[in-house]
């Protein structure tokens, strides 16, 4: 691997063992080498050591995104050595001596000039400095030169990183061991075992791969009598059919569904959101969707398409579909800030769909991997022209029932409520709005400190005082009404331009001049009128008589207004053009007065603003808690007129940079690459990630796949393809499945039918002492892993033992903890993000809050409790012991087969009999236990290991 | 924004519950295969787990970078964010603007603000250092030597919920996981029969609820475990805890069978970490159930002790903070209420005076407690909210503080946070804000340098504590943060 600033290249032109350099910080700081000594000297291990761990980090992570390969501010460098040496006095680095160094002045904080100007650099980074120049700025020869710029990472990443290259049809290698493949994938396995001299493991038995198969498709134990059936079952398609079968069931879309639900972040709530509703109300459709898509086979980029851009596609009648764009919207709400929820969506679709972690780009270029800062920006562009329609829209057919006629009404009554003191409050505000047009132009007149833009919203104030943004945007429009409106704010600007000594003496001049351009129609009349007819002594009397003028107009609209009323008559403009023509400073296009009422909502008052977010939430309750309230889709549409986006410079949106389009990232798209044509672009995005000649999409959803077979990935980071993750195990393998998937029409079914019908995937987990030897982590394979249970299939298989499962499929969220417990299947809990129980964090439950790549897997005693105590498990024992396999046996020893049956599909041995007929025999240790021995014994059965881990 | 450096990820620290591989892949905490060996002996944890691809406990002790002064951390959160111009950083100059402008602009901070509002409360000098503390905190003031003020915190915005993300988790927007979930990811913790990070909040949740002990990236067993000290009774401060259908002696008897139907499962298997693990996770939980009820049982202490603490539910919060950290819990947040008790823009002389009527006896209690247990030396106390207030008055407006003009606003300019044990210099005042407390000025600690100090108090490098996720290392104090030298022993 290269160093992450590129690779060293070796074209040593110039060989000064110094720092080079040129004008530092704006200054005059020339760049000196050190004098007439011409010779380099030469550098020491330890100084080329120290040169290098400490120091060209420190350029590179803290220096030379201003003053690097790309710019160089001041025109300085701290990419490689000497590029230019010149006179000048101030140097900025004098080797061997630091006090004299302009580089460690700034470093230090100690003048005008601080460098980098983000934040100072360590007390050990500063001596890091110090040392370097005082040992003589040692600068190693042979060293970076050269940094690679971006396009050159691209072309390289191209060329030779595994995951950028086109897959390639591969060709199963030869083996000595033909016999034991069963398909492709073996011979792929095999050929790397066969290298190390390593044997694939025996196959496992029967009852064992059912049982492996069965969790690993559906997320449920088999039956006893399954087990049984497939024991029996001696024809060679015996495995084949079983697997047929376990993916026709419809419990399949829960256990896969739900594995992708893990890389979407899928939770029911928005995150923090103060008084807000937190409850999303329709994100269980997105998450019904996926569990549908995967039941049906839908192909996998088809489903990509889906997930980006429904809206845009072709749906016909059934428009269950749009759903899929919850994939995008049920992200964290991060206190409603745009940027973040952009960026949440930028990294669900780049590292959940393709394994590239673009959003490192948001700030800089990415540090490692082939993404420019500005591909983060097209891509922020597609989002950023993307909007969540005000109503989501319906999918399938609202019920006709009273139920729903009754939510009908209540949901307008609720919306109808907020919308009324909505308008009324927005009355209420543009009439101030207008009656203080006075106070804003004195405002803007005595030209207070104008404010850092962005910082307003989250302040709140009174009536009586003046709103910042309001301040600003008076100040715009007086700046601009020069142009504009001339003959309006004409006088002003010219009162404007005087100094204030000279402001009485002219004053007047200007004042008795107005007459006659009023005259001329170059001035208003009635603003002439007012001037001229009493000069005024200071800006802030123009200001004020301007102010007044205004309010005069506007109180002369309200009286046209009324008497239009009272007489029917339309009125729609002043009949004098003067004053009309100062009515559109209050009403007209532009006017600062003029607030829409979707932006009204940051200039109400704060008890304002807190009834309408009471009344808001009352209307999203409803639709969250009504069971009479229609599915609808967390969809997103176009925008009317998408956004062309700008860079943030460091990620800032209060600096933005060039202007970019919105299109696909460079590095996966040709060298004619063009900017997205339709709309916002989603689509067009949507068809490059799911396009067969995407290198990443497909070789990202097979190592997914294969992680939830084996409980390990080929590569080992899931979520990140990029240039500093680990290569794949089995790139060969790896290929030959991302290249068979697409062939097969990107169908999931056909994928684990080919890895589940493999050699690879039959054979027994059991240890084996030399294979571990050589290979302890089983990356070559060599056995089946053994796994732990995900939360999901634990608690589905309790209630499974004890037939409580509740087949229902779909719908609303349900608690999971609330009593009576719900027999409901894990998937459909409700999963709020901001108060996850801890019984899921104990159980290592994905994170709701970042696209996943693999959930760890941890082992502490939370998990053990839930088993022991939690009143969940308690009651699904109980109702296990009830059940009329068991109770309905008189025999003890039959009554233990049937618990064993029941909880580990298989018969009690001998020895387990023994100690379980002996622990019920025994008397309880004291009164206060409630449960029978029966109970208690059916308690431990599903303590197990063997109930919790798959072999 | 977030941690890009570059530098490798240094092999051979923990292989926790997680894989080993996994750790492998995603610490980047400079542990040599020093700290393998001592988690995989620690406590008899793994009694047999092997060291190259073993499971363990995430949770069992680790060694920091360097050896730190400080074990553990009890965070006293003043949410809300206490006035530090009536609490430790007296400002007399006030008294001679009481109801007029100050001689400066007022600084922009949430609402707005008006005259010059002097503090209610007196002052006096206490201890050897002679440091001055208000009235409402005359029993903490008693350990004032112990205590090293920070007068000169600074934050970057006048709003709760950016600022206690700043303070909790180092990043005011964006999900990042905990000052607690690092310290316990980094360090472990000594009692497995106890969670390693516990944030106990009376009455409910504060303002931005589970994320100020969150673990966002980092594996879910570093989030802080919730307690509502509100409750006396132990089912309800841990989930679990308790089984009222067997009896201890009958669910004694269940894992006994477990265990052998568990073994005989292992035998026919041959070696496995993950089951052994899992094993020895029943044992811990068993023993766990006696264990926490006891360190929550405050009623087993001393009538001496109860009576040092004081009454109320603050008291014994703090003195379960205590009793947890005796028994190796490793980081306690210790929150003063539901929502934001110290938030006062009205009446802030009434609600200053009852708040620290709360806290004040148990906060001096706690710290002469672990004083005399010997303890303080490697229990590092902190107390501070998200920020400060202002030294002018808040101006009346609908809906905010209900007409009063007796408040202060939210200020991020400065404000005060005080620590005190674990390696810190005590009986010191660092830094200053000007004259009237509006504003850090002299040796300013912004909230990522008081993180760094935490965590070199602990005995980490805050540039080196690092986790890889999303493709990138990830640190507490993200590119910033510098250690204040001046506040260690």
């Amino acid at each position: 691997m290269s160093s992450p600033h590129g690779r060293v290249a070796m074209n040593m032109h110039r060989r000064f063992p110094f720092v080079a350099l040129a004008v530092f910080g704006g200054l005059a700081g020339l760049v000196r080498q050190a004098a007439a000594d011409e010779t380099p000297r030469p550098v020491s291990a330890q100084q080329a050591e120290f040169f290098e761990s400490k120091v060209r980090p420190l350029f590179a992570n803290r220096c030379q995104e201003c003053h690097g390969s790309d710019v160089q501010e001041a025109g300085l460098r701290l990419d490689a050595p000497p590029m230019a040496i010149e006179r000048a006095g101030d140097p900025v680095i004098v080797p061997g001596d630091p006090g004299q160094s302009r580089l460690i002045e700034v470093v230090r904080y100690q003048t005008d000039v601080q460098m980098p100007p983000d934040g100072k650099l360590s007390d050990e980074e500063v001596a890091a400095l110090v040392a370097w120049v005082d040992m003589g700025a040692p600068w190693p020869a042979g060293s970076a030169a050269h940094v690679e710029t971006m396009d050159e990472r691209m072309a390289r990443a191209r060329a030779e990183h595994w995951a950028f290259r086109p897959v390639a049809a591969r060709e199963p290698p030869s083996v000595k061991d033909a016999g034991w493949c069963a398909n492709p994938i073996d011979a792929f396995v095999l050929a790397r075992l066969e290298a190390q001299d390593l044997t694939p493991s025996p196959p496992a038995d029967r009852r064992t791969l059912l049982r492996r198969a069965t969790f690993d498709v559906v997320g449920l134990p088999p039956s006893y009598d399954q087990v049984q059936a497939f024991l029996n079952d001696k024809t060679p398609d015996a495995f084949e059919r079983a697997v047929d079968r376990l993916l026709a069931s419809p419990q399949y879309g829960e256990r896969w569904g739900r594995h992708w639900l893990d890389v979407a972040r899928y939770a029911d709530t928005k995150g923090y959101v103060f008084t807000q509703e937190r409850r999303y109300p329709f994100s269980y459709t997105y998450r019904d969707y996926v569990v549908r898509a995967f039941n049906e086979d839908l192909p996998w980029d088809r489903f990509i398409l889906e997930q980006l851009a429904a809206d845009q596609l072709d749906l016909g009648e059934d428009n269950r579909a749009l759903a899929a764009m919850g994939f995008l919207t049920l992200g964290r709400r991060f206190m409603f800030n745009t940027q973040d929820i952009i960026d949440d969506r930028i990294d669900v679709v780049s590292r959940g769909l393709m394994g590239l972690t673009v959003s490192c780009a948001r700030c800089h270029d990415h540090k490692f991997d082939p993404v420019p800062t500005a591909d983060y920006y097209s891509l922020y562009g597609v989002f950023a022209s993307s909007v969540e329609p005000d109503t989501e829209p319906l999918i399938g057919q609202a019920e006709n029932s009273e139920a729903y006629a009754q939510y009908e009404r209540e949901l307008n009554e609720r919306e109808r409520a907020f919308t009324e003191f909505r308008d009324v409050k927005y009355r209420q505000l543009r009439r101030e709005l207008r009656a203080r047009a006075g106070d804003y132009l004195l405002q803007v007149a005595r030209e207070q400190t104008p404010q850092a833009a962005g910082d307003e919203a989250m302040l709140s104030l009174g009536p009586g005082e003046l709103r910042p943004q309001l301040v600003r945007r008076w100040r715009e429009f007086i700046e601009q009404s020069a142009a504009d409106r001339p003959a309006v704010f004409g006088p002003w600007h010219a009162f404007a331009a005087l100094e204030p000594d000279e402001f009485a003496a002219k004053a007047s001049q200007i004042a008795a001049g107005l007459p006659a351009k009023a005259a001329a129609m170059e001035t208003n009349r009635l603003v002439a009128e007012a001037l001229a007819g009493q000069p005024p002594p200071s800006m802030l009397d123009v200001a004020r008589l301007y102010g007044e003028l205004l309010a005069r107009v506007d109180r002369m609209w309200d009286e046209a207004l009324e008497q239009a009323s009272a007489s029917g008559a339309a009125v729609d403009r002043l009949e004098d053009p003067a004053a009309e023509e100062l009515r559109q400073v209050l009403y007209g296009r532009g006017s600062p007065a003029v607030v829409p009422v979707e932006r009204a909502q940051r200039l109400f008052a704060r008890d304002v603003r807190d009834q309408l977010t009471a009344l808001r939430r009352k209307v999203e309750e409803l639709k969250v808690d009504s069971p009479a309230a229609p599915p609808r889709a967390m969809a997103l549409v176009d925008a009317p007129s998408p956004t062309d986006p700008q860079v943030f410079i460091r990620g800032n949106a209060g600096r933005p940079g060039e202007t970019v389009p919105r299109q696909f990232l460079a590095v996966l798209s040709p060298a004619d690459r063009r900017p997205f044509q339709q709309g916002s672009g989603r689509l067009e995005l949507a068809r490059a990630i799911a396009s067969p000649e995407n290198p990443l999409t497909a070789r990202v959803l097979v190592n997914r796949v294969w992680l939830h077979h084996f409980g390990e990935p080929l590569v080992e980071t899931a979520s990140d393809f990029g240039l500093r993750s680990e290569p794949p195990t089995h790139p060969e393998l790896l290929d030959y499945l991302a290249a068979t998937f697409v062939e097969q029409g990107w169908s999931l079914k056909k994928l684990h039918r080919l890895i589940m019908l493999s050699s690879t995937y039959q054979q027994a987990s059991s240890e084996r002492a030399e294979a571990a030897a050589v290979d302890p982590e089983n990356r070559l394979l060599w056995r089946m892993n053994r796994r732990r249970l995900e939360f999901e299939p634990i608690r589905d298989s309790y209630l499974a033992a004890a037939d409580r499962l509740d087949p229902a499929m779909g719908g609303r969220p349900v608690d999971l903890w609330a009593r009576p417990f719900s027999p409901r299947r894990t998937i459909y809990a409700f999963i709020d993000r901001q108060d996850l129980p801890g019984i899921l964090r104990n159980f290592d439950f994905a994170n709701p809050d970042v696209s996943n790549d693999e959930r760890p897997r941890t082992t502490v005693p939370q998990q053990a409790l839930f088993a022991m105590n939690s009143p969940f498990v308690l009651e699904q024992v109980r109702a296990m012991a009830a059940r009329q396999e068991v109770a309905g046996q008189s025999d003890p020893e039959h009554r233990v087969q049937a618990l064993y049956r029941l909880a580990l599909a298989r018969p009690a041995e001998p020895p387990e009999v023994e100690l379980a007929l002996r622990f019920v025999a025994e008397q309880p240790q004291d009164g206060t236990t409630k449960l029978d021995p029966w109970e208690m014994l059916a308690q431990v059965l599903l303590s197990t290991n063997e109930f919790i881990f798959v072999d | 924004m977030t941690n890009c450096r570059n530098d490798s990820i240094v092999r051979g620290c923990q292989p926790g519950g997680l894989s080993r591989r996994e750790w492998l892949s995603r610490s980047g905490m400079g542990l040599g295969l020093a700290g393998l060996a001592s988690v995989l002996s620690a406590d008899g944890m793994l009694p047999s787990a092997r060291a190259d691809d073993g499971y363990a406990n995430p949770m069992a002790p680790k060694q920091p970078h360097f050896p730190g002064r400080a074990k553990h951390v009890i965070h006293l959160f003043m949410n809300g964010g206490p006035s530090h111009l009536d609490t430790f950083d007296p400002k007399p100059a006030l008294e001679k603007y009481a109801g007029q402008n100050l001689p400066m602009e007022n600084l922009r901070t949430e609402r707005r603000t008006g005259a010059a509002f002097p503090s209610p409360f007196k002052f006096q000098r206490y201890g050897q250092s002679g440091i001055e503390v208000s009235e409402i905190f005359p029993r903490v003031a008693e350990s004032i030597d112990e205590i090293a003020l920070v007068r000169s915190m600074h934050a970057d915005v006048p709003n709760h919920e950016p600022s206690l993300m700043l303070m909790n988790c180092g990043e005011s927007r964006l999900v990042r996981p905990s000052m607690g979930s690092w310290v316990t990811f980094g360090l472990g913790t000594e009692n497995q029969n106890l969670p390693g990070f516990i944030a106990m909040c009376p009455g409910g949740y504060p303002i931005k609820e589970t994320e100020n002990w969150q673990s966002a990236f980092l594996p879910g067993v570093y989030q802080g475990t919730y307690i509502d000290t509100r409750h006396t009774d132990l089912e309800k401060l841990i989930q679990n805890i308790r089984n009222d259908q067997v009896s201890p002696g009958d669910q004694r008897r269940q894992l006994d069978l477990l265990a052998q139907l568990n073994r005989r499962h292992l035998d026919q298997r041959g070696a496995d970490a993950a089951l052994e693990a899992r094993i020895h996770a029943f044992e811990l939980a068993y023993r766990m159930q006696t264990e926490a009820a006891e360190a929550f049982d405050v009623s087993r202490e001393p009538r001496h002790i109860l009576d040092m603490y004081g009454p109320g539910v603050q008291a014994r919060q703090i003195l379960i903070a205590r009793r947890l950290v005796e028994r190796g819990v490793r980081y306690v947040q210790l929150w003063h209420g539901e929502g934001q008790p110290w938030d006062n823009h009205d009446d802030i002389e009434e609600n200053h005076r009852r708040l620290a009527g709360q806290c004040d006896q148990a906060i001096g209690a706690l710290l002469k407690d672990l004083k005399q247990r010997g303890m303080l030396d490697e229990t590092l106390v902190i107390w501070g909210g998200e920020f400060g207030r202002t030294p002018t008055v808040e101006l009346p407006q609908p809906g905010a503080n209900a007409g009063k003009v007796n408040g202060r606003d939210h200020n991020h300019y400065g404000f005060t946070v005080w620590l005190a044990g674990g390696g810190v210099k005590g009986g010191q005042v660092y830094g200053a804000t000007d004259e009237f407390g509006f504003k850090a000025v002299d040796n300013p600690v912004h909230v990522h340098d008081l993180q760094a100090t935490i965590l070199h108090l602990l005995g980490f490098d805050h540039t080196r504590l690092t986790y890889r996720h999303a493709g990138r290392d990830f640190r507490l104090t993200d590119v910033h943060g510098e250690v204040v030298e001046a506040l260690l022993a």
